[in-house]
C-alpha cells in the first residue's frame, strides 16, 4: 500500500513552494527569508512533506503562510495522487542568520528593514551608518526590533530582536542573568 | 518518552495543558493594553509579548492535540487548567508590570526545566519558547528595575508583591492526577517544582532587594487557596475573560482569519 513520491513530484513541489512569497514582504520568498527548511517524501505513503520553521512561535502570518504553501504544492503535483504535509518544526530555530544575503539586500533598499544576525551588525538601511542604537525589542511584528539612526535620526525596523540568537546556545543559568544583565533602554 | 508508561503520558498531558492555559490566559490579557498603554513603545511591547504567549500556548496545545482551536476555546471552565494569577485583568499598568515580571520569571525557569525533556516534542516547544523569553524578561527587569529607583515606583509596586506572590506560587504547582515524582523518574522535567520555585523566589528576591524589600512567601505547599486554579476551580474573572477570547467564534463558528 505504501506507494514512493516520484522524485520529479518532490523536486517540482519544492520549486513551487520556494517561490512563495511572504504575506509581510510579498516580493522575497519564504526560502530567502530561511522559513522554508525542507521538502521530502514521507517515509509512509504517499506523501509529500513541507518543514517550514516559523520566524516566532506567535508569528500571526503562520496561518497564512501554511494556506500559501498548500497551495503552490497542490498547484506543482496537480494530476499526481500524493497528499501534501505542511508542518511547522521546532527545531532548528529560526534566527535572521537564515536569511539569504540578496534577501538582506532587498529588504534595506526596498523597504528600509534592517537585519541583525550573528555575522553581520545591523547597518542603516537608509544611510548606512552601522552603529544603531537600540531601542525597544518590540516591533511592529514579533520577529522585528526598533532601533535609532543617530545619523540620518530615523527609527530603523530590525529583523531580529537584538538577543534572540544568543539564546539559541546554552540556556542561561538563571532568569537573574537573563534579566538582570541589561536593563531595557525603552525609556531612555 | 517511554510510551511503556501511559499514566507518565497522562500526566505530562495534564501538565502541558495547564501550562498552555497559563499562556493563553495570560496572553489574551496583555493584548487589551494594545493603544491604551503609557507609553507607546510599551503598547507594542506588551501586544508583542501577548503574541509570543499565544504563540506559545498554540505550541503547547499542539502538543495535545490537532484541533488547537477546540482546546483552547471549546472547553468548560471546570476543564480549564489555568493558574488564576494568569487570570487577572490587571487594567492597572503597574498590576500588570509586577504580573508580568513574576510570570515570565517563573516561565523561565520551568521552560528552563522542560528544555531537555525526555518528552522531545515538548523539549523542543521549551527550548524555542525559551529563546523567546530573554527579551520578555530584559523588558520587565529593566521597567521595574527603573521604576523602584523613584519613591512613587516603590509605593505603588512594592505592596503588589505581597498581593500577587501567593497567587504566583500556583505557577509551579501541577493538576490533580500528575504525579510529580513519575515526571521526574521518566525525565519529562530535569528538577522538582519546589527546585524550581526556590529559583524563581530568588531571582525575584533579587530583583527587588535593591528597594530593601523583602515579599513575604507562603511555605511550600501551603498555597492551597490559590491551587484551586489547577483543579479546575476557576477565578471570578474567567467568565469575561474566556468570553472575550471566543466572542467572535461564537458570533461565526466557521470565521476564519
Amino acid at each position: 500500500m505504501s506507494r514512493a513520491v516520484p522524485a520529479g513530484v518532490v523536486a517540482a513541489v519544492r520549486r513551487s513552494v520556494s517561490q512563495v512569497c511572504d504575506p509581510e514582504y510579498p516580493e522575497v520568498t519564504i526560502a530567502e527569508l530561511g522559513i522554508l527548511e525542507g521538502v521530502s517524501s514521507s517515509d509512509c505513503g504517499s506523501t509529500v512533506r513541507i518543514e517550514l520553521v516559523p520566524t516566532m512561535l506567535g508569528c500571526p502570518a503562520l496561518d497564512v503562510i501554511a494556506r500559501d504553501v498548500t497551495d503552490a504544492a497542490r498547484r506543482a503535483c496537480a494530476g499526481a495522487d500524493v497528499s501534501i504535509e505542511v508542518t511547522f518544526v521546532d527545531d532548528p530555530v529560526w534566527t535572521p542568520d537564515r536569511i539569504a544575503p540578496s534577501a538582506v539586500g532587498f529588504l534595506a533598499r526596498e523597504y528600509s528593514v534592517a537585519v541583525r544576525s550573528r555575522s553581520a551588525a545591523a547597518s542603516c538601511p537608509i544611510c548606512g551608518n552601522d552603529a544603531l542604537e537600540h531601542r525597544s525589542d518590540f516591533g511592529p511584528t514579533p520577529c522585528r526590533s526598533v532601533e535609532w539612526c543617530p545619523s540620518c535620526r530615523n527609527p530603523i525596523e530590525v529583523v531580529g530582536r537584538v538577543d534572540l540568537p544568543a539564546a539559541m546556545g546554552a540556556a542561561p543559568a538563571s532568569p537573574a542573568a537573563m534579566g538582570a544583565a541589561q536593563a531595557s533602554p525603552a525609556l531612555a | 518518552m517511554t510510551d511503556s508508561v501511559p499514566e507518565v503520558m497522562e500526566g505530562a498531558r495534564e501538565m502541558v495543558l495547564a501550562l498552555a492555559d497559563d499562556e493563553l490566559c495570560i496572553g489574551q490579557n496583555l493584548a487589551w493594553w494594545i493603544a491604551v498603554g503609557p507609553f507607546l513603545e510599551e503598547d507594542l511591547a506588551l501586544t508583542s509579548i501577548s503574541q509570543d504567549e499565544l504563540g506559545h500556548a498554540r505550541a503547547l496545545y499542539g502538543l495535545l492535540g490537532d484541533d488547537v482551536d477546540a482546546l483552547a476555546y471549546g472547553r468548560q471552565a471546570h476543564e480549564y487548567r489555568s493558574a488564576h494569577l494568569t487570570e487577572l485583568p490587571c487594567r492597572d499598568w503597574g498590576e500588570t508590570l509586577v504580573r508580568h515580571f513574576l510570570y515570565d520569571t517563573a516561565e523561565t525557569v520551568r521552560w528552563a526545566a522542560l528544555a531537555d525533556s525526555s518528552w522531545e516534542a515538548l523539549g523542543a516547544v521549551a527550548r524555542r519558547a525559551l529563546a523567546e523569553e530573554r527579551s520578555h524578561l530584559r523588558h520587565a527587569s529593566g521597567l521595574l528595575s527603573r521604576l523602584l529607583r523613584t519613591e512613587a515606583g516603590r509605593s505603588q509596586l512594592l505592596p503588589l508583591f505581597d498581593q500577587f506572590t501567593p497567587l504566583a506560587c500556583e505557577l509551579f504547582e501541577l493538576p490533580p492526577g500528575c504525579s510529580h515524582e513519575a515526571l521526574l523518574a521518566d525525565g519529562v522535567m530535569d528538577r522538582s517544582l519546589s527546585d524550581q520555585r526556590a529559583e524563581w523566589q530568588s531571582a525575584v528576591d533579587d530583583a527587588v532587594a535593591s528597594a530593601g524589600y523583602q515579599p513575604q512567601w507562603p511555605a511550600d505547599g501551603a498555597t492551597t487557596a490559590s491551587a484551586s486554579g489547577r483543579a479546575g476551580q476557576r477565578s471570578a474573572h474567567f467568565a469575561a475573560l474566556h468570553a472575550e477570547m471566543v466572542e467572535v467564534l461564537s458570533l461565526d463558528p466557521t470565521a476564519r482569519w
